[in-house]
């Protein structure tokens, strides 16, 4: 099937604000577009259909796992932490009834060899994440041997995404792999609070 | 010295997630009396019926929220001295202040390791054995 190379007319981007790796943004700007390019990573589009707020987060859980004892590791952490930022955020903004959020999932591509479990992890821990929480996806985008660009509007909940050439899922590739190595998608907690 | 065995803590989030990753590491430092709630009013009902020596709560919870939960238990007779640790994001730092004003007794920002959490009880209940 022919993919579409450009966004539809009735998808005006207005504002856009591009979502980097560990950023989580919420907004009710109704002339706001959220954009993201995703390898391995994992984006989440959260909002609450009441209020028209909603929110983009980017992540990537870089560390290689597979038994249940990683399922609470730092790498887990630091997923779920980025998943309860975002949801917490738009709840704040919005109504804060969790009945009224929908969810989107897109990211988890297989773009590198040396990278080649990485997707799969972070579509397990997503999907995990909201089976344990009591969410169901109204739609994803997941996996895949491409990347992907994300287009997200918080205001209306639409959002559109673009399968990426090969070219630019090498850069993307590449770009998941100096971070992987440098380790620095989960950080050290920091205590920037020094009341007692 | 407290033993950490031999402390009973209340973990409350109304995320399981974040119960699972609370009690994950409550169980590393050597915690084996642990109680979870899903909700403050969950919570206010565990208190009830267990006797807890510390509390370690989420802010954003959808019925009774972590500062409602601590005013509450504050003004009770039983509970009013108990050991509370507030959860919560670094972007809630005037939350936290506000926290301080009624009475919690220490904070640990998410997401949290193993050495932060006991440095946070180590620090409200003592040095853990």
């Amino acid at each position: 099937m022919a993919l579409p190379n450009s966004l539809p007319p009735e998808f005006d981007r207005g504002v856009v604000t591009t979502v980097h790796q560990g950023d989580c943004h919420v907004s009710d700007a109704s002339d706001l577009t959220y954009s993201t390019v995703l390898g391995s990573c994992i984006s989440a589009c959260v909002r609450d259909r009441v209020a028209n707020v909603g929110g983009m987060n980017h992540f990537l859980l870089a560390e290689q796992s597979g038994s249940a004892k990683d399922r609470y590791g730092a790498s887990a952490r630091y997923g779920a932490f980025a998943m309860e930022q975002l949801i917490n955020k738009v709840l704040s903004k919005g109504t804060g009834k969790k009945a009224n959020l929908e969810i989107k999932v897109f990211g988890g591509g297989k773009i590198n060899s040396s990278l080649d479990d990485v997707g799969r992890k972070n579509i397990e821990f997503v999907r995990q994440f909201l089976a344990d929480e009591g969410y169901v996806a109204m739609s994803e985008d997941l996996g895949g041997n491409y990347a992907r660009r994300v287009l997200f509007k918080p205001h209306s909940g639409r959002a559109f995404v673009k399968r990426l050439d090969s070219d630019a899922g090498d850069n993307v590739a590449r770009e998941e792999a100096a971070i992987a190595k440098r380790r620095i998608v989960v950080p050290a907690p920091v205590d920037d609070i020094e009341l007692f | 010295m407290p033993k950490a065995s031999a402390v009973s803590v209340l973990i409350v989030d109304d995320q399981q997630s974040m119960r699972g990753i609370c009690k994950y590491i409550l169980t590393q430092l050597g915690f084996k009396d642990i109680i979870e709630a899903k909700s403050g009013r969950d919570a206010l009902g565990k208190l009830e019926k267990s006797n807890v020596d510390l509390i370690i709560s989420d802010w954003n919870m959808e019925d009774i929220d972590g500062l409602t939960l601590l005013k509450v238990i504050r003004k009770h007779p039983r509970t009013q001295a108990m050991p509370f640790i507030m959860a919560t994001g670094r972007s809630d730092k005037e939350q936290v202040k506000e926290a301080i004003s009624f009475g919690v007794n220490n904070y640990i920002i998410k997401p949290f390791d193993a050495s932060t959490m006991k440095k946070r009880i180590e620090a409200v209940i003592g040095a853990l054995s």
